[in-house]
């Protein structure tokens, strides 16, 4: 009797497959069940939403640095808007300057909008909402990233 | 009396299965029944000996590793890797525990010297050609303990979490996120999170006292045993004896001035390297070998001292995440792509990067030639190292660009 070359597959080769997917499959399950742990599912970072404070706080026509929250708050004649001070390139905090904003890090320089005027920055830095909560705060919302055209009217 | 000091013999005696090695048959032994020297060859060449031979770079980036693993172990004891504690664990290190400053100061100082020592390591096994055939695989796990220098330094960096660390650290996780379609997400899994806080502190100190540690001993240990497989070092085609043992007409195998072990009847890559064609070349490695590697550490670490004496490492104020120091620069060694990146961060931070590694990588299975093996810039390799030097110029005017004359805001400044 010639079973082994007429059958699709031995008893033998069968089992060995079973064995070998196994093995092969208990591993693959472990390396990608521990690839998925490496990734927190909760973070214990401060809150991405947060208060600033009444308008009435943040001087006419100029930029107020909110340290640590990494933010500018502008109050206009148009209305507020909030810029980040997270440098678009590499992550370091800019600083105010007379045209607009500076990097220390790579030394990108940055017009009063945020707009890219020299330097590595690949993107203009980040606009985030504001909004005006019930208690009467501005309230900042990183995100929710806007365009340069935003500004939140606040009729007091 | 008698008694005792047979029983005291019989217990040295379970422990060292040899004595003080006086013979040449103790020499070979000493060697082969010794789980740490038996590492070595029992014999080795005397052109092996020679300081020029090697400049002992191999030698001193292991030592270096062995008292980071050492002084590492012992910070260990005082450090807690949380935000809270860590900065005050640095300042407890640096004066309230007992010489708690000088083990800081060699682990920093040999840390910088490692990646030194490992670099000018690359460098040796380039100029003397001793990546070739059958040496290449060896030297692609010798780039890979480049890397896990470069990984161990970088992860260590962040541990004091004073300014310096935490802004490097914000630099050069950024960088990663640069890397196309999965940047963001490795940066995330390195951070475990989307800030450099507790989580980051946290998996920067798992990896850099277990995980890379772990793997460089590894890796080290494949190195070193490699080596060894390989028939020692590299060696000029004119030192190599003729070729493989052949058959007399009679069918056996000639006697030579030496027997020969089953390992030159094999057939390995190399098996003619495994044999000196003249053993009155080779010198046992007990005391000879063994005598200048002990030298060798003394050096380092009387040198590793006298400076961790004299220079205190670098501690700079609590970590602040909303104040960026003026200028803020990354380790010394990424200070050539942090230039770069200061022109374009793809480019200097995955392009180049990726691209140096490839290459040094590729190196050896794309100079296929045997010429110039074992010998200090061979003239036949003229071009290769051309091409080499002109890269390793390129970067180290980049490092000292960026260490010297980078100041505030990234402007060109003199460094005086």
């Amino acid at each position: 009797m010639n079973t082994a070359k007429e059958q699709f597959l031995s008893r033998r080769g069968f089992l060995k497959w079973i064995g070998v997917g196994g093995v092969a499959g208990t591993f693959a399950g472990f390396l990608l069940g521990g690839l998925r742990f490496l990734f927190p599912n909760v973070l214990y970072e401060p809150p991405t939403r947060f208060k600033v404070g009444k308008p009435g706080d943040f001087p006419m026509n100029q930029g107020t640095f909110l340290e640590k929250k990494q933010i500018f708050v502008f109050n206009t004649d148009e209305g507020f808007y909030a810029v980040s001070s997270i440098c678009t390139h590499l992550g370091c905090s800019v600083r105010k300057s007379a045209k607009g904003f500076e990097c220390p890090c790579h030394g990108s320089k940055f017009d009063e909008n945020g707009d890219v005027l020299s330097g590595p920055a690949p993107r203009p830095l980040a606009w985030y909402r504001l909004n005006l909560g019930r208690t009467g705060d501005l309230i900042v919302d990183k995100q929710d990233p806007v365009d340069h055209k935003f500004r939140l009217k606040v009729t007091a | 009396m008698k008694n005792a000091t047979a029983i005291l013999g019989d217990l040295w005696r379970s422990v060292w299965r040899t004595g003080w090695p006086r013979s040449a048959k103790e020499r070979s032994l000493v060697m082969t029944s010794s789980l740490f020297l038996h590492i070595h060859p029992v014999k080795v060449k005397k052109r092996t000996l020679r300081f020029t031979t090697t400049l002992g770079l191999g030698m001193i980036s292991a030592f270096l590793f062995i008292l980071l693993v050492v002084t590492g172990a012992l910070l260990m004891l005082y450090y807690t890797p949380h935000p809270a504690a860590a900065y005050r664990s640095m300042k407890d290190l640096e004066f309230a525990v007992s010489f708690g400053w000088i083990l800081r100061n060699m682990h920093r100082w040999a840390a910088h010297g490692m990646v030194v020592s490992v670099l000018l390591h690359l460098c040796r096994v380039f100029y003397t050609g001793s990546y070739k055939k059958p040496r290449e695989f060896n030297w692609v796990a010798g780039v890979c303990l480049l890397i896990l220098t470069l990984g161990l330094s970088f992860t260590g960096y962040l541990l004091p979490w004073d300014q310096l660390a935490y802004w490097a650290i914000t630099v050069g996780s950024t960088i990663a996120s640069y890397a196309p379609v999965v940047g963001e997400k490795i940066r995330y899994l390195l951070l475990g999170g989307n800030l450099i806080g507790e989580g980051a502190l946290l998996r920067f100190y798992v990896l850099h006292c277990f995980i890379l540690p772990g793997l460089a001993l590894l890796l080290i240990g494949f190195h070193v045993w490699r080596v060894r497989k390989d028939g020692g070092l590299a060696a000029p085609e004119a030192d190599l004896p003729s070729n493989e043992v052949s058959e007399g007409e009679d069918g056996r195998f000639p006697a030579g001035a030496k027997t020969y072990g089953l390992m030159s009847l094999s057939r390995g890559p190399d098996y003619r390297s495994l044999e000196s064609s003249d053993p009155a070349d080779e010198i046992f490695a007990w005391p000879h070998l063994l005598y200048r590697e002990m030298l060798l550490f003394i050096l380092v670490l009387a040198g590793l001292t006298a400076i961790s004496i004299l220079f205190q490492a670098p501690l700079e104020e609590l970590a602040n995440p909303t104040r960026t120091p003026n200028p803020a620069k990354a380790p010394w060694y990424f200070l050539g792509l942090q230039e770069l990146v200061h022109y374009s961060a793809f480019l200097g931070g995955v392009l180049i990067p990726g691209l140096i590694v490839l290459a040094l990588m590729a190196l050896p299975y794309l100079d296929r030639g045997r010429e110039g093996a074992g010998v200090w810039l061979h003239p036949s390799r003229r071009r290769s190292i051309a091409v080499f030097n002109a890269c390793l110029f390129v970067l180290t005017l980049l490092t000292v660009i960026g260490t010297l004359f980078r100041g505030p805001n990234w402007a060109l400044v003199w460094p005086w």
